[in-house]
């Protein structure tokens, strides 16, 4: 029989091993059903803490968590953060640990509290029999919407995850997302073969956030009203952009047309220079950063005052991840789409990456057929096999490509509704996720025409701080080594 | 930019551009060791350790494109009159690493990795601080820093790292060692990117890149002169006893034990001509090989006098030599012209 804990247990526990005297929303019930012995699906807001609640239910059970996780980098940041709380056993195991460790690791299992691991990863025989044998409290899908994306980009590994956890001998398991469709939660429990899992579903609403677009005239505009953003609206700030280039374009570009602290955040700095660059921020050492949509999956800053979209998100969905990384501290915070119509023509370029012809599947095809085990030197090459393998047809492939990129399209035009409307804009966000939106206020959303109320939320930016010169190495030196200096 | 880095590697005379690549690469075949040495490039090898050959092969076309070097025959490029200019340009503003040779006998990446957290954790620990983002969550680094700090009090640890750090950075210019310590991670000190020490020091964050490679390799020199030092125990043991492979070192170890070649190769089980192979790469990476054990002295009396006129010797042709002295095998040809090079 499992323990029974009561509400009250529950919160000496959060007090004493995490200093919080509240749960957030939705982690209470969640953590209770795992508690109890349910599996379940958690669909919570970014924001809302949904690494505590493994955390505890880890820290309260026998046996190891393992967390299924898509991104190495992203598994990273949770390995240092779970190391910054103290945590220390706790490890990742990914394609960037050496063969020596992968294997003193697996020997080791039982040693530690919590492992981060790749769905791929998870499927190597080696890592699976060592998993066997080491008890499992509780088994974490993260990111689990990645399990229901289907044509190009279709995760192969996340799909096998059902098979998976059964070989596992059905641990007990929590399915978390920020966002997901009543169809995107049905693939998720029936794929996984979770039929009996407890749903927990909270608002995708973010009242704290206030939403404004500026459309504007030029791409010279566009930068002008960024410039005079960043300049009046207080920070820390994010600004994302759809590519690389334009990141370290705009960073060199506000580093000498303003006096804010400014970096790029982008998947092609090294591993040192993006831990640096997050570390500033975190210290309040950079009041912009000019991101990627990969900045800000890991990291946990409360007090974001503004994110700003250089280009346009997506999908609605991802932008509503991507702005709830502002104001987690519960102040108020502000998103700003800057919008220069046929903007969209960058997303659908985009889109049109992960398009294939009705011929390019069927060559494919052919090419699977004369040499199955052929080495696979692209992203969509990969995904493709990926389908053969599992004994799809040509035609339902070309079906889902086709349909794919219809839905795609669709996703594009609800973005331009948001972005266009004259309504109030939380509204049609929410209704997109069939929520129902509270009245329209002043602090809810920048209707056309309206100037954006800097001073009324209470976002005016105070004077900048005079920067001291930086010292020379040796005080540099001596404050890192010596104590008291 | 990176393309200067690799107009620098040229000169007027042509040079196989992948083997100069593949030194920089760190790629150990005989044939790219060997162009190494005529190229002068030997230093750098292994300096650009995980880059693609193609990131090298499009700077490449790029300096061709802008008329900064070419190519006389098909694979091989040299200087341009206006690359000349360039390149004298780039020698008297780029930074040029001076201590890469590290490369060769030491892990100088692992212990960039090791020695970045293990000063991170001295740090955070002197200021009684547990709670912070270790700069790698790799476990076997973390275990590796771990067992060093282990014996450590903190409050002797940090004013040693301090003396220690102090000692090696009052070895380097004002600018080398601001660059170091500006970009190390510890208490209160997140360290700045490359690209942020750039922007200070008014260079290209690619010379950052090598300026830092370079940092390294010469704190490597420095720890392995003090092995007192606290931080000895993180790199010794990553110290190679030779730049020379593992395997190579044993054929050369059983060469200088046993007569023939032959005889070597039995005892190695090795083919004859890898035992070649690995005498070739000991000739070309160590100063005092006994050529004399493999070259008579009228071999190398014949050689000197079919090249006397050619005093490039990457350029010699085996078949040149071949035509006027039949019995000589490649084997010879080339080790000559490694003899040649070191006593150049
Ligand atoms: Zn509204």
């Amino acid at each position: 029989m499992p323990k029974t804990w009561t509400k009250a247990e529950l919160r000496q526990l959060l007090k004493r091993k995490y200093g919080f005297d509240q749960f957030r929303p939705g982690q209470l019930p969640v953590i209770q059903d795992l508690l109890a012995g349910q599996d379940v699906l958690a669909v919570l807001p970014t924001g809302t803490g949904k690494s505590l609640i493994y955390q505890f239910v880890g820290t309260v059970l026998p046996g190891i968590v393992v967390v299924v996780s898509p991104l190495i980098s992203l598994m990273q940041d949770q390995v240092a953060r779970l190391n910054y709380q103290g945590e220390k056993a706790v490890a990742a195991l990914t394609s960037q640990v050496d063969y020596g460790a992968r294997l003193r690791l697996l020997g080791q299992l039982n040693r530690l509290k919590f492992l981060f691991v790749s769905p791929e990863m998870l499927g190597q025989p080696a890592v699976l029999s060592a998993l066997r044998a080491t008890p499992i409290s509780l088994l974490v899908i993260d990111e689990a919407h990645c399990i229901s994306t289907w044509g190009p980009d279709f995760r192969p590994d996340y799909r096998d995850l059902g098979h998976l956890r059964h070989q596992l001998g059905d641990p007990r398991t929590l399915m978390l997302t920020a966002t997901a469709t009543e169809q995107v939660q049905h693939d998720i429990v029936s794929l996984l073969a979770v039929p009996t899992a407890h749903r927990v579903i909270y608002s995708v609403d973010r009242p704290n956030i206030y939403l404004s677009v500026a459309q504007l005239e030029s791409e010279a505009a566009k930068r002008e009203r960024l410039r005079q953003l960043l300049t009046t609206v207080t920070g820390p700030s994010i600004v994302y952009f759809s590519s690389k280039r334009q990141t370290e374009l705009i960073t060199d570009w506000l580093q000498t047309e303003t006096t804010l602290r400014v970096a790029a955040y982008h998947a092609g700095l090294t591993a040192e220079d993006r831990y640096k660059v997050q570390q500033q921020f975190m210290a309040g050492d950079l009041d912009v950063i000019c991101a990627t949509s990969a900045f800000g999956m890991g990291i946990n800053k409360g007090d974001i005052r503004m994110v700003i979209h250089y280009h346009l998100p997506t999908t609605l969905a991802d932008y509503v991840q991507e702005i709830g990384r502002a104001g987690r501290d519960g102040q108020q915070a502000v998103a700003v789409i800057l919008y220069v119509p046929g903007d969209e023509n960058l997303v659908r370029n985009l889109n049109a990456l992960t398009a294939a012809t009705p011929s390019e599947i069927e060559q494919s095809y052919q090419r699977y057929q004369a040499q199955p085990n052929r080495t696979v030197d692209s992203e969509m090459e990969r995904v493709l096999t990926a389908y053969w393998q599992r004994g799809a047809t040509v035609a339902a492939v070309t079906t889902q490509f086709a349909n794919r990129q219809l839905a795609k399209e669709r996703e594009l035009q609800s973005l331009l509704q948001y972005v266009t409307t004259k309504d109030c804009r939380r509204a049609l966000l929410l209704a997109h996720f069939k929520e129902q939106a509270p009245q329209h206020t002043a602090s809810c959303c920048q209707l056309p025409g309206e100037p954006l109320p800097v001073k009324a939320l209470g976002l005016d930016r105070a004077q900048d701080v005079k920067l001291a010169p930086p010292s020379g190495w040796e005080p540099t030196l001596a404050k890192l080594f010596l104590p008291n200096s | 930019m990176f393309t200067d880095y690799v107009l620098l590697m040229f000169t007027t005379a042509p040079r196989r551009a992948k083997a100069v690549f593949n030194v920089l690469r760190g790629r150990r075949t005989v044939s790219t060791l060997f162009a190494g040495l005529t190229y002068g490039c030997l230093d750098l090898l292994d300096g650009w350790h995980g880059v693609a050959l193609d990131r090298f092969l499009v700077a490449a076309d790029q300096l061709v494109k802008d008329e900064l070097l070419t190519a006389p025959r098909e694979g091989y490029l040299q200087l341009t009159p206006a690359g000349v200019r360039r390149q004298r340009e780039l020698r008297q503003t780029r930074y040029w690493p001076t201590a890469w040779r590290e490369f060769q006998t030491a892990d100088v990446r692992r212990f960039t990795q090791v020695s970045r957290l293990a000063l991170q954790v001295g740090s955070e620990a002197v200021h009684g601080q547990s709670r912070y983002y270790p700069v790698t969550t790799n476990p076997s680094i973390q275990i590796r820093v771990k067992k060093w700090f282990r014996p450590w009090a903190a409050s002797e640890l940090g004013p040693a790292l301090y003396a220690s750090l102090h000692a090696f950075l009052a070895s380097l210019t004002v600018a080398q060692a601001e660059v170091f310590v500006r970009s190390l991670t510890g208490f209160e000190h997140p360290g700045q990117t490359d690209q942020q020490l750039a922007t200070e020091q008014k260079r290209l964050p690619v010379e950052m890149l090598v300026m830092r490679k370079d940092l390294m390799c010469q704190w490597v020199r420095w720890l392995k002169a003090h092995p007192q030092d606290p931080l000895w125990p993180l790199l010794a043991p990553l110290v190679k006893t030779s730049a020379v492979s593992k395997s190579a070192q044993q054929t050369y170890a059983a060469f200088l034990q046993h007569g023939t070649l032959s005889e070597i190769a039995t005892v190695r089980h090795l083919k004859l001509s890898t035992v070649r192979e690995h005498l070739l790469e000991v000739a070309i990476l160590t100063a005092d090989f006994p050529f004399a054990r493999l070259l008579s002295d009228a071999q190398c009396a014949q050689l000197a006098t079919i090249f006397a006129a050619d005093p490039n010797i990457a350029d010699w042709q085996f078949s040149t030599a071949q035509a006027q002295a039949p019995d000589l095998d490649f084997f010879e040809f080339r080790l000559y012209q490694i003899m040649r090079c070191q006593h150049a």
